[in-house]
């Protein structure tokens, strides 16, 4: 064994360095190096569902959207005919509205003007009956006291107004 | 030939180029230690081809240590601790170490440069060992076989280096591939063997102990005979004697791969450097490099056996022994 060069201290010597060296690159090569490819694989993985995720994510958006705007276009459809029908029913109203008005403003001034008539008329007659009377009091010649005139005037009026009431 | 004109000029290249090629390894020859005595001219090689005649070393040299004082290759002067295979191997383990730091000093999640060609040695590692021992005992065994593997490698191509064993101090190569020193070799088989033996224990319990010693078939067969079923019981201690036979031969075999791994190792890595000596005596020029080329590839290989045998043996290690079942 002497002649190989066999020898404990060297055998010993290379033992420890290379112990040094298994602990070393284990824990600072090995290590770091197994963690990134653990990582990496499990990132890309995650990375892969994740797309997977969101491609089918977009396509439920996508339909959702699609059905709210088929929904969203019957309603406002929906709204044109009902803002349709209402605008129809105001102008009905404002219409029958305006025709009332019309028609008690007619009413109105109709009785405004029979009264005007009858007071008119009430004068005439009253100045009618004085001149009459007035007429009267010449051909009879005869003065009537202011008394008796004024019953005169009263009582001619009652038998207009009794005449004018037939 | 009827080739284009156009391939003829490089193929004419290569024609001239290995005659140079040819002669230059002739004349160096011719030119050499042997040439000079097989065709004349005096023991003395020419200048230039004045190469040492190859004085191979079995053991490791100390190169610290003046070869005139006494005892020194016994280890009586101050630094005799450090023999050239030594300083190699730090070398190596420092190389080593300054790779794996330099790639994993700023390790990102998308690799560069010197990351992803190590992340690439490591995942490659990884599955040819996920392969022979499995996913749940491959990360367990992953740093010891590559580190081996590395170290092994590391050592046997450092020693290629041009220009690596002419460093001389004291007379004495500075630097020495250190597999050709027999106690690397043999420090990595201890190591190996720790490894398989701790892992088998561990995987299987005190149950491991029994593929070595088992006698609980042998003694079976005995209560059995005192129990009155005297054929059935000499029957069944014939059968656990065979057992502990078999048991005398996984020890050996056990032990006997320590012996193999460092012989191989030891005997590879010297038989190569004595022959790249020897051809370099004779044949100083252009030969050698053909066995560069081989050393190289025989480095890989032996680096790859021992990593690799490691792991088989950790592999045959940790699977439970159903013996006791037959």
């Amino acid at each position: 064994m002497e002649g190989l060069g066999l020898d404990l201290p060297t055998f010993i010597g290379q033992l420890i360095s290379f112990l040094i060296l298994l602990g070393l690159i284990s824990a600072f090569g090995f290590k770091p190096i197994r963690k990134m490819l653990d990582e990496r694989s499990k990132r890309i993985q995650e990375s892969m569902e994740m797309a997977e995720a969101t491609k089918k994510e977009y396509e439920q958006a996508q339909a959702e959207v699609q059905k709210r705007l088929a929904q969203s276009q019957k309603q406002g459809e929906a709204l044109i005919v009902q803002a349709r029908e209402i605008g129809e029913k105001v102008k009905e109203e404002a219409k029958s509205g305006a025709r009332a008005e019309a028609q008690a403003i007619i009413e109105k001034t109709q009785v405004e003007m029979k009264r005007d008539q009858d007071k008119i008329i009430d004068n005439l007659r009253r100045e009618f009956a004085g001149i009459a009377i007035l007429a009267a009091e010449k051909v009879i010649k005869e003065s009537l006291d202011k008394q008796k005139h004024l019953r005169l005037i009263e009582e001619t009026l009652e038998q207009s107004s009794l005449l004018r009431k037939h | 030939m009827t080739e284009k004109p156009s391939h003829k000029s490089p193929l004419k290249l290569i024609l001239i180029i290995v005659v140079a090629l040819v002669g230059m390894s002739a004349v160096s020859f011719i030119g050499g230690g042997v040439g000079k005595i097989i065709f004349g001219g005096g023991a003395q090689p020419t200048g230039i081809f004045a190469i040492h005649a190859p004085k191979p070393e079995l053991p490791a040299e100390r190169p610290f240590c003046p070869p005139g004082e006494e005892g020194a290759a016994a280890g009586k002067c101050k630094y005799s601790f450090f023999t050239n295979t030594m300083i190699t191997a730090w070398i190596s383990i420092a190389f080593l170490l300054f790779l794996f730091i330099t790639a994993t000093r700023k390790i990102r999640l998308i690799p560069k440069g010197l990351q992803n060609f190590v992340e690439f040695f490591i995942e490659s590692a990884q599955n040819f060992i996920d392969d022979t021992a499995g996913k749940e005992y491959g990360r367990k065994f992953f740093p010891v076989c590559v580190t081996l593997f590395l170290f092994v490698l590391l050592n046997a191509w450092f020693s290629l280096v041009p220009g690596f064993e002419t460093i001389k101090l004291n007379h004495m190569p500075l630097l020495r591939n250190a597999n050709t020193d027999i106690n690397t070799p043999m420090m990595l088989a201890v190591v190996s063997f720790c490894f398989v033996e701790y892992w088998g224990f561990r995987a299987n319990g005190f149950h491991y102990l029994k593929k070595f010693v088992n006698f609980s078939p042998a003694l079976n067969g005995i209560k059995q005979v005192f129990s009155g079923q005297v054929k059935a019981g000499l029957g069944a201690f014939g059968m656990g004697l065979i057992t502990l036979f078999t048991c005398f031969l996984e020890t050996i075999s056990e032990l006997v791969r320590l012996m193999s791994f460092t012989f191989r190792l030891f005997g590879n890595m010297t038989a190569g450097m004595i022959t790249t000596l020897v051809i370099m005596y004779i044949v100083p020029w252009v030969v050698p490099s053909i066995f560069y080329g081989l050393e190289t590839f025989l480095g890989f290989v032996q680096a790859l056996i021992f990593g690799g045998l490691t792991l088989c043996f950790l592999a045959l290690a940790v699977t439970p022994h159903e013996e006791e079942s037959h």
